[in-house]
């Protein structure tokens, strides 16, 4: 890239390899920068980048590609790329629970095959995207110091007087002759100048004046910004620092929190519906909740942990109404309402036992779905419970045996013992829900013993439903702090680099004729109107327009 | 300067490739977080409470052959693969090999899981997952799922569905011989 070259200015200063225009006169050194006539390239005031070097090693090489704009910008190019590509279909992260295996097939079919082959269903997961953002961080850092560090040197210690072509190729240009004599002429724009708040220096009839350098340093503080951005959403994958759960909670409910030592009961679960004088006419009749709200207890295990032979000790640390947009907090968690099952599900009933001979009943009993009791003393009679089945049905073998461990059909065989009775007791069977008594013909099953006795449920007082699952969302962001902080430096850096334009004159008298160069790194109208305004107070009249040198460089 | 200058240079590359190895190499693996353990790792360790009425950990196995079998009464392969590594069961330990069956109940009670052995006659470890928290620390998603760990504590293998007992036995036989 770099050829060998003599960098000794005219001037006598020598110069680091790569540099476009001396740092002490600015006088263009680079060949195609000197052949040429049009306005200077002023990036980083024509300092040579920290890493140009005629003799680069293996690290300098690596150095040298990160340290380059055009990467850069590549590398940009195609993270943009592979993120408008993560955003085509709905990224597996999105759903809770599916099987991405068949889902994209399903839904977008072979496109959506391919996509999820490519790993596109969770693009921003992908090693190689996170390669690219490693990248995009490292060039930042390298492209960053490799700029400011020359630039922060090249502005603290500027040449008053400039070389001419320096001054005649900026893309402000003055030339004129002096009004009166030069040094009370250049006294006066001193003046003039500071007026406008610039920072005058002057060395005879040579002047330097420049105002908001720091906004200079905008670019490279929201770069700092951004790495702490970076490294904050690195802390994210720290075991710990970042958590997106889900808990599906029935109401009475414990469950700990998974990997937490924290418990979360569902004390109560409110669930109101708007009423249809609340509603427009197209929406009425139709079930629209109006809150729903867990009012949650939070506990932390203490002791007993996991330990599978006692029961965990649970402190209570929280409590909390949560309904959406109004989680509970505690340290560092974050529970959110997220959704609901109400569909009805049997939790107990309480039924009697019915001696059909005698009319006489016996009971009731609790009799749970989920932890029933074994034994059940009814008068003269016993009740043990043999099995039960939550999602009762039979295999091809005509076994029983249970579908899910959802009560969905229950059922329980007991051993009825007592008088009248064989000594073993007598097997009877019991669907609680009347509907499934009859599918599975409950009195067929049970025979002779169906018409001496009877188990049932007098009224639906004695029946309980399980109540409402509450699914909560459980977060923890530890590294948000860090995040916000990020945030505000890239923004402070982006005001500083915006609001702002670094605005330089320089103008030196050569026998009589004035000549007057200024530059700025945004605004070339407002650069022009200051000069133009100064001159014109100090005796000379021009059109700011007419102080444009053409060139559209920075 | 040029000095120091070489020396930043190394330090910035250095955390480059620190903070960016972590990151790309936590995408790598992240693919399967959450997911099954991997052939060749240690299985979880967990703690849980027995048929037996007893606390039972993974370590208490180590130095057998180990079968991890995930089921509930409720999944029907799981009901029609039970006999199958009973019978195994049988065959292994009546050679004197050091074999283990556990059986971990995806958070039944211990009514459903007692009248489920006795109606199939299982003699093997039966353990309750209450809450299923093993079963979620494992990343089994799917029943049955099992696992075959051999004597030095490693995943040999790991069989999502219903298995037969020629299934059981090949890889019995090789958890064996390792």
């Amino acid at each position: 890239m770099l050829s060998f070259q003599n960098t000794k200015c005219e001037c006598g200063h020598q110069n680091p390899v790569g540099t476009v225009l001396c740092e002490s006169c600015g006088k263009p050194l680079e060949e195609a920068e000197a052949a040429s006539t049009a306005p200077l390239e002023m990036r980083y005031d024509g300092a040579a980048r920290r890493s140009q070097k005629t003799n680069p090693s293996i690290i300098d090489r690596v150095w040298n590609f990160f340290s380059s704009v055009k990467i850069a910008v590549w590398l940009i190019v195609i993270t943009l790329i592979a993120s408008m590509i993560g955003t085509i279909f709905t990224q597996e992260s999105a759903f809770i629970s599916f099987d991405p295996d068949t889902y994209y097939e399903e839904k977008y079919g072979w496109i959506g095959k391919l996509y999820y082959e490519l790993g596109f269903s969770h693009t921003y997961e992908t090693w190689w995207f996170t390669t690219l953002i490693v990248m995009i961080a490292t060039s930042l850092v390298v492209c960053s110091l490799d700029r400011v560090l020359p630039l922060y040197k090249a502005l603290s210690k500027q040449q008053v007087r400039k070389h001419v072509q320096f001054l005649k190729r900026q893309r402000t240009v003055y030339e004129g002759a002096v009004v009166g004599d030069a040094e009370e002429w250049v006294a006066e724009v001193e003046q003039q100048l500071k007026r406008k708040r610039y920072k005058v220096k002057r060395e005879g009839t040579a002047l330097l004046a420049e105002k908001n350098r720091f906004s200079r340093w905008g670019p490279y503080i929201n770069h700092i910004g951004l790495i702490v951005f970076l490294l904050a959403v690195l802390l994210r994958s720290v075991p710990g620092w970042a958590m997106d759960s889900y808990l599906a909670i029935r109401e009475g409910e414990t469950l700990q929190i998974p990997e937490t030592n924290y418990y979360l009961k569902n004390e109560k679960f409110t669930l109101d519906y708007y009423a249809d004088d609340e509603l427009p006419d197209e929406l009425k009749g139709i079930p629209r909740p109006k809150l729903y709200q867990t009012d949650a207890i939070l506990y932390e295990c203490t002791a007993d942990c996991d330990d599978p032979l006692k029961e965990p000790v649970l402190e209570e640390v929280s409590q909390h109404g949560i309904i959406v947009n109004d989680p509970m907090a505690y340290g560092g968690l974050k529970i959110y309402q997220f959704g609901y099952d109400d569909t009805p599900k049997l939790a107990a009933v309480k039924p009697v036992l019915v001696d059909k001979t005698t009319g006489k009943t016996y009971g009731p009993f609790e009799l749970s779905m989920r932890n029933p009791q074994l034994n059940y003393e009814l008068g003269p009679y016993t009740l043990e419970l043999h099995s039960k089945y939550l999602d009762f049905a039979m295999d091809e073998k005509g076994e029983p045996r249970t579908k899910s461990d959802e009560p969905n059909a229950p059922a329980f065989i007991f051993m009825l013992k007592g008088p009248g009775l064989a000594e073993d007791g007598e097997p009877y069977m019991y669907f609680p829900r009347q509907i499934d008594k009859e599918k599975f013909s409950q009195d067929a099953i049970n025979g002779d013993l169906a018409n001496r006795f009877e188990i049932k449920v007098p009224s639906m007082e004695g029946v309980t439903f399980a109540g409402t699952v509450s699914t909560l969302n459980i977060r923890t962001e530890m590294a948000m702090p860090y995040i916000w902080t990020g945030t505000a430096i890239w923004i402070f850096g982006v005001f500083l680099g915006s609001y702002w334009h670094h605005r330089r004159i320089w103008l030196r008298i050569d026998e009589g004729r004035v000549l007057l160069g200024a530059h700025t790194n945004k605004n070339f109208h407002g650069m022009r109107a200051d000069v133009a305004s100064v001159l014109k107070k100090t005796g000379i009249d021009v059109e700011p327009k007419s102080l444009d040198n053409g060139g559209n460089r920075a | 300067m040029g000095k120091y200058r070489k020396t930043t240079q190394i330090v910035i590359l250095i955390g480059v490739l620190l903070l960016g190895g972590y990151a790309i190499g936590k995408a790598l693996f992240a693919s399967d977080d959450g997911g099954l353990p991997k052939i060749g790792e240690k299985p979880p360790e967990f703690a849980l409470l027995g048929e037996d009425q007893e606390a039972h950990k993974l370590s208490d196995y180590e130095g057998k052959a180990l079968v991890i079998n995930f089921w509930g009464t409720f999944c029907p392969p799981c009901v029609i693969e039970t006999p199958e590594f009973q019978r195994q069961y049988e065959k292994w330990t009546s050679m004197g090999k050091p074999f283990e069956i556990i059986g971990i109940n995806l958070g039944e009670d211990s009514l459903t899981v007692r009248n489920f052995v006795q109606q199939y006659g299982l003699t093997y470890e039966m353990l309750y997952d209450k809450g299923r928290k093993i079963m979620a620390k494992y990343g089994v998603e799917s029943f049955p799922t099992t696992f075959f760990v051999k004597p030095d504590g490693t995943i040999m293998d790991i069989f999502v569905g219903g298995m037969t007992e020629e299934d059981i036995d090949k890889r019995v036989t090789k958890l064996l011989q390792s």
